[in-house]
């Protein structure tokens, strides 16, 4: 019982950092109909943020406070002056908008080598080892944080989606672009802020987990990897979908490492993501109806 | 009386022209290929061993090279990668014309690079690609200078026989060939010893949470952990066996990812009382050993290592050989390489043939110990830096 009982720990608080990562791409996948392939490279430079902070003696979660602005500029900029220009053109299909993010994505993986080289860097705090107990169980000090800024950030998220002017239209924009536009909405203005929102989330996941993992240039592509997983999972666009998939894919890689073996953690998040295409399209979105 | 002085000239022309070719031959270094990892994943160690080569290079021109003639080494990038390891062999042996290739880091890569050097009969001096059976074809052209993965846990296991007599252990792997080979032999050599193998998993390298299969180590109470992960894991590792305070009378790490300083730093206190199996650790008694490492820290401000002193010994080892050498042709500088016996920074080299081996060094085996963020030799006692802390203390009852 301890054992299943600390694996379904394990896998809830990696599931809300999970959640942190999958939600700035469900939101970018909703407004703009195209997956982000750079995200995890988004994350990526926010971890060498945090990291850069950390040696001049921040904390990495104050530097969620430099890191988030940063990686929204960052994020503003790439919509404006990369993926926007490409609409533009005709000649170009919307989803070559796709094949840009991955160009960007590798631009951005070159750069960080090129900067911080390819060894290891690690951030080490005096919470970072620490936990505490609740009956046998352990918590991870840095995760159990990492889980509750998740929670606050996500209920941030939907209060703005769901209060303010700005994301109503960015609702708005998600549902039907065109209506939205006759409405009054500047679309060109929300698909900017919404891919600066969304890379500003996967900043905060970076700094969330750089003081319990470690940073090198190539650690986007596997995060891509698993936002891509938990998009599809949460239902293409659906943030409540997005903490769902999340949660599950957290939950799933923890119980498969524990019951099946944790050389096939990866296949297990993989299975579920292709059982859930063939029978649940729309992933559980359909469910929540949210 | 014209044609004879037009002869005349003729001669002296050549023989000035011979003298001078034989000056400029003198003069010519002798080129040696050189084998490894510069860029991808593994460069890290393919650094250390290229500066070390090039240390010893340094040091054996500074001494007027071999024969009166400089030593000058040609880099190959093999990234790592059997087919890129593969076609820079066959440069180096079709292009360059070399006579002699050392080198060689990763297991797949020397595996996919020894019967290219056999089969141009070029001899290929291994400093540490450590697959078994790299040896074991019988080629004649191929040496190794480090011993072979599966005697990587020799001391450990003779401090096992001797001091910590535990009856069971789990065995965690990177699931890698030389992950899942290494955890293979270590499996086998458990059973020779009497110790149960309670837990023996595989994970995959770069995972985040460890903490589903350590608690299933947990649940298993194991006297011993042992490890085969690189760094990175083998510090996450640590912390979250910490975390858990998972207390085994001892955690051994299986060489790879134990012995670097990066993980003492990046694990913090977590390191502390950690065991690992090590090829070399410079207060080992051979020549140069102490001497090396210090030269190293002082030129590139870094610690080097076990693989460090392996290429170190590589270059003296192949420049002992050309001295040797009867000609400079391949087959000379092969059967010189046959005859060495050497003491190295890295240890006595001769190449031997032992059970299903062939041309391989022969060496002892160490363990050592993290204490208070210092790796100290532990075991064998005769080579001991410090005592040996056993069983490793609780975490709960740690300061």
């Amino acid at each position: 019982m301890d054992v299943f009982l600390q694996t379904v720990v394990a896998g809830v608080l990696k599931g809300g950092l999970y959640t942190l990562i999958g939600i700035g791409m469900t939101l970018i996948m909703g407004v703009m109909g195209i997956i982000n392939l750079a995200h995890g490279q988004l994350m990526m430079l926010a971890m060498y943020v945090t990291f850069v902070l950390n040696t001049m003696g921040v904390d990495p979660y104050v530097s969620l406070f430099v890191a988030m602005p940063l990686l929204f500029l960052l994020g503003v900029v790439i919509q404006k002056f990369l993926l926007n220009p490409l609409i533009k053109v005709e000649t170009i299909l919307p989803e070559n908008q796709v094949l840009m993010t991955v160009g960007i994505g590798m631009v951005l993986t070159e750069i960080a080598r090129f900067v911080f080289s390819s060894d290891y860097k690690y951030i080490t705090t005096d919470y970072s080892n620490r936990t505490f107990y609740l009956g046998k169980i352990s918590f991870s000090v840095a995760l159990t944080i990492a889980f509750g800024i998740a929670l606050v950030f996500t209920a941030a998220m939907f209060w703005f989606l769901l209060k303010t002017d700005l994301g109503r239209s960015i609702r708005a924009t998600a549902q039907d672009k065109d209506a939205a536009t006759l409405m009054g909405v500047n679309t060109g203005r929300i698909t900017v802020i919404t891919f600066g929102l969304g890379s500003g989330l996967v900043a905060a996941a970076g700094c969330l987990l750089a003081p319990v993992y470690y940073i090198f240039p190539d650690i986007g592509g596997p995060f891509t990897a698993k936002a891509f997983i938990i998009t599809i999972l949460g239902g293409l666009g659906s943030t409540v979908g997005a903490i769902f998939g999340g949660v599950t894919l957290g939950l799933a890689e923890s119980l498969g490492a524990t019951y099946l073996g944790m050389e096939y953690e990866d296949i297990v998040g993989l299975t579920i993501f292709i059982l859930v295409l063939l029978f649940l399209p729309g992933g559980f979105k359909r469910l929540t109806k949210v | 009386m014209k044609g004879l002085k037009k002869g005349l000239m003729a001669v002296v022309v050549a023989v000035l022209a011979f003298g001078m070719t034989g000056v400029a031959r003198s003069a010519e270094p002798i080129k040696v290929g050189v084998l490894l990892p510069l860029t991808g994943s593994m460069a890290k160690f393919g650094e250390i061993e290229k500066r070390s080569f090039e240390m010893a290079l340094d040091e054996i021109n500074a001494k007027g090279g071999v024969n009166g003639k400089k030593i000058e080494l040609l880099f190959e990038d093999d990234t790592g990668k059997p087919d890129v390891g593969r076609s820079a062999m066959e440069k180096l042996i079709s292009r360059d014309k070399v006579p002699v290739i050392t080198g060689g880091y990763a297991s797949s890569v020397v595996a996919a690079t020894a019967p290219v050097a056999q089969q141009f009969k070029v001899p290929f001096v291994i400093c540490t690609g450590s697959a078994d059976d790299v040896t074991e074809k019988g080629y004649d052209y191929v040496f190794r200078v480090n011993p072979p993965a599966s005697e990587y846990p020799n001391a450990v296991l003779s401090f096992l026989r001797t001091v910590a007599k535990v009856k069971t252990a789990a065995i965690l792997y990177e699931n890698t060939q030389f992950g899942q080979s290494s955890s293979k032999a270590f499996e086998k050599d458990c059973a020779s010893v009497g110790i149960k193998v309670l837990v023996k998993e595989g994970y995959q390298a770069g995972a985040i949470d460890f903490k589903p299969v350590l608690t299933k180590v947990k649940a298993a109470n194991p006297d011993m952990i042992y490890m085969v992960s690189y760094v990175m894991d083998a510090s996450l590792l640590m912390r979250q066996s910490k975390e858990l305070r998972i207390n085994p009378k001892l955690f051994i790490g299986g060489g790879a990812g134990f012995t670097l300083p990066e993980f003492a730093r990046s694990a913090g206190d977590a390191a502390d009382g950690v065991y690992s199996a090590t090829l070399w650790v410079d207060t080992l008694p051979f020549p140069g050993a102490r001497e090396y490492a210090a030269k190293f820290r002082k030129k590139y401000g870094s610690e080097t290592e076990y693989h460090g002193a392996e290429a170190y010994a590589s270059m003296y080892v192949v420049a002992d050989a050309l001295k040797r050498a009867k000609s400079l042709t391949p087959k000379d500088v092969r059967n010189a390489l046959a005859a060495t016996n050497m003491k190295t920074a890295f240890g006595p080299v001769k190449f031997v043939s032992y059970g299903k081996k062939t041309q391989q060094n022969k060496l002892d085996t160490y363990m050592v110990q993290w204490q208070k963020g210092v790796l100290e030799a532990v075991w064998p006692k005769s080579v001991a830096t410090k005592k040996y802390i056993y069983p490793t203390p609780h975490w709960d009852k740690r300061k």
